[in-house]
């Protein structure tokens, strides 16, 4: 894992306490039963905080999963 | 604290099973407040428990205060906005803005408010409840530009004052202090997206405040204010009285201030007295002045001596027989300050910093937070007078009062055994007696109430008066009967009221009233609970056997004596039984 990937796993961890670490890679809404629109929208926040940007209200119902989060999540930090 | 802060607070302590259970009581979707609130509770209490903070569901208010009231939590914050007083004030309704809509919305409120407010008073009859005022922006419909109040908008807040002001007076609800940052409150995104309508910075600062309010600590009792360049302005030993200033007129106001603050303190039954590194007769002459902002009889006791101040400060100490940590002590020099904090290691001290009038004003906020109690009763106005009284006894017979100078007294005690979970006194001498208590235990509020709705439950609740005046409700007793016993779970009375046999009276009262052949205390030994050990020494009340203190009914009128004064016991539940 990369630093920015540690720090998504970070916010992972925060939101699903019980989640193992090698869940993490593969989490996704469709895997994870407490990944509900209530822990979407924290953990949305939580990334957030983390990383200093403000997600569109697209990005609420389409970044679902570790994998699309660390692909958004590059491309944010690249472009900035 | 962020939200992650919190999260990762949280998931630090999950592990812990003994769970505390407060209420958030909102309309809308409760979301990082929860956990924010949650994260600052665990916080504050990080001395024992783990904490679970309870919600209702989203757009039912009133139904989410019924809800709380029928939980098991200890404690509520409730969060009220414009959206829950009328939907068309929030930002998710499609009800129209029109003059007609505006007019039917303040023709409604009144009948919310007195729903809201007769579900919020049965609420408050269970547990405590901080109450939060709308804090978000109500939406742009003011004819008005936005610099500017419309009639619309006073007209709401009228209203809304008025509520406020109705639920502040009733027993069990506090209401927050307005939040203030109201531009930085509305996050519309979220509100939108999930229901959640507040910023996390302001969500925090919200769940903190709730905290302050529902997790205050003790009070402080008593302060102690040094003389020159504290109460006043100047060395009073080198200009004489008439050279010392304290206004306006001689840019010395800040001095002023802060006797008014004495005398509101006073007023409120905070003990106040004066430690001076100065002549006697030389205070003497300065005190009486008549100009002072505050009446300085208020100052019991004055000590003016050259000794160190810590010395001065033990007398006083044992005159209000308080303990240090429950003093604040005020000075201007950092060395004398130094000299108590090392004396007094429990004292709180704080520096009078007479060159900065914003320092003192930020003082004066400091000693509201240090002194400010949820509800001032009756025994705080008679605070002062009974300690001046039992200095007076005590002068006139030393520590152990005898039994024929008691009965001089003309004493009366009355014991309530009504256990009325109301009298907000009886749970405030529970939670902040430490000398005469017979384990220490604390009980919350929420519990409080549900241990009086047990009909096995017993409380005494004494108080006296006698030629001095008198002392209010100075003692509690609260026990369980069962068969023929009865077993005290806690038993406090205040300082003030000792020397005056009030013990032997309520033990006796217990046994007339209750008809148990024996009590059972559950005792146990604090590091400062000496004046209760002594007593059940002198009761011959000694752990037995099973590591029980009990005592029988022939046992104690062997020991007790006979009692001083008239003693009267109202109504009571347990004569029905």
């Amino acid at each position: 894992m990369n630093n920015l990937q540690q720090r998504i796993a970070l916010c992972f961890t925060n939101v699903f306490p019980n989640i193992r670490q090698d869940e993490i890679p593969n989490a996704s809404a469709a895997s994870l039963a407490s990944w509900n629109s209530i822990a979407q929208v924290t953990l949305l926040s939580s990334l957030a905080e983390e990383f200093g940007i403000d997600f569109e209200v697209e990005d609420f119902e389409q970044l679902d999963s570790y994998p699309l989060i660390v692909e958004y999540l590059e491309k944010k930090t690249l472009d900035a | 604290m962020t939200l992650n802060q919190a999260l990762t607070i949280i998931n630090s302590r999950r592990e812990r099973a003994e769970c505390e259970i407060y209420y958030l009581v909102c309309g809308f979707e409760p979301l990082h407040l929860v956990t924010l609130l949650r994260a600052h509770l665990l916080e504050r209490r990080a001395d024992l428990k783990n904490v679970e903070v309870r919600h209702g569901v989203y757009g039912d208010l009133r139904g989410n205060i019924e809800a709380a009231a029928g939980s098991a939590a200890i404690a509520s914050a409730m969060v009220l906005e414009w959206g829950d007083i009328d939907p068309r004030l929030g930002l998710r309704s499609s009800g129209g803005w029109s003059g007609e809509a505006k007019a039917d919305i303040l023709e409604s409120c009144p009948q919310r408010y007195t729903h809201l407010e007769t579900a919020i008073e049965k609420l408050a009859a269970r547990m405590p409840v901080a109450v939060a005022a709308p804090s978000l922006p109500l939406p742009p419909i003011g004819n008005t530009i936005r610099a500017q109040s419309s009639v619309f908008e006073l007209d709401l807040e009228q209203q809304l004052a008025a509520f406020l002001l109705r639920l502040a007076r009733l027993p069990g609800v506090r209401v927050l202090q307005r939040q203030r940052a109201e531009s930085s409150s509305l996050d519309a995104r979220t509100e939108l997206l999930a229901g959640f309508p507040y910023t996390v910075p302001f969500a925090d600062a919200l769940a903190n405040s709730f905290v302050n309010v529902l997790c205050q600590p003790a009070p402080k009792k008593g302060l102690i204010t040094d003389l020159d360049d504290t109460l006043w302005s100047g060395i009073v030993g080198e200009t004489g009285a008439a050279g010392v200033s304290w206004s306006q007129e001689h840019h010395t106001q800040a001095h002023g201030l802060y006797q008014q603050m004495l005398g509101h303190l006073a007023g409120c039954g905070v003990l106040v007295a004066a430690c001076s590194k100065n002549e006697t007769s030389t205070v003497v002459e300065a005190l009486a002045r008549k100009d002072f902002f505050f009446n300085p009889e208020s100052l019991f006791p004055i000590h003016a001596n050259w000794g160190p101040k810590s010395a001065s400060i033990s007398r006083i100490l044992k005159t209000w027989n308080i303990a240090a940590d429950a003093v604040v002590f005020v000075d201007d020099n950092p060395m004398e300050l130094e000299e108590v904090q090392v004396s007094h290691p429990g004292i709180t001290c704080l520096q009078f910093p007479k060159k900065d009038a914003t320092a003192v004003w930020n003082l004066l906020g400091g000693l509201r937070d240090l002194f400010g109690k949820p509800l001032l009763m009756e025994e705080d106005r008679l605070r002062q007078a009974s300690i001046r009284a039992s200095a007076q006894i005590q002068e006139m017979t030393g520590d152990a009062a005898a039994p024929e100078f008691l009965s001089t007294l003309q004493g009366r005690v009355t014991l309530d055994w009504s256990a009325d979970p109301g009298d907000k006194r009886a749970l405030e001498l529970i939670n902040k007696t430490n000398q005469f208590n017979l384990n220490g235990l604390r009980i919350e509020e929420g519990e409080w109430r549900r241990r009086l709705e047990n009909e096995d439950t017993v409380l005494a609740v004494a108080s006296y008066e006698d030629k001095f005046g008198p002392l209010g409700k100075v003692a509690v007793l609260l026990g369980a009967q069962h068969a023929g016993k009865v077993k005290v779970s806690h038993w406090v009375m205040s300082c003030r009221a000792f020397s005056r046999k009030l013990e032997h009276h309520t033990l006796e009262g217990l046994f007339q009233v209750s008809n148990a052949d024996e009590i059972e205390f559950a005792f146990a030994a604090t590091d400062r609970n000496q004046p209760l050990q002594e007593f059940l020494r002198s009761l011959g009340i000694l752990a037995d056997g099973e590591g029980s203190h009990r005592i029988s009914r022939g046992g104690f009128r062997e020991r007790c004596g006979v009692l001083p004064h008239q003693v009267s016991n109202p109504a009571s539940k347990l004569t029905s039984k």
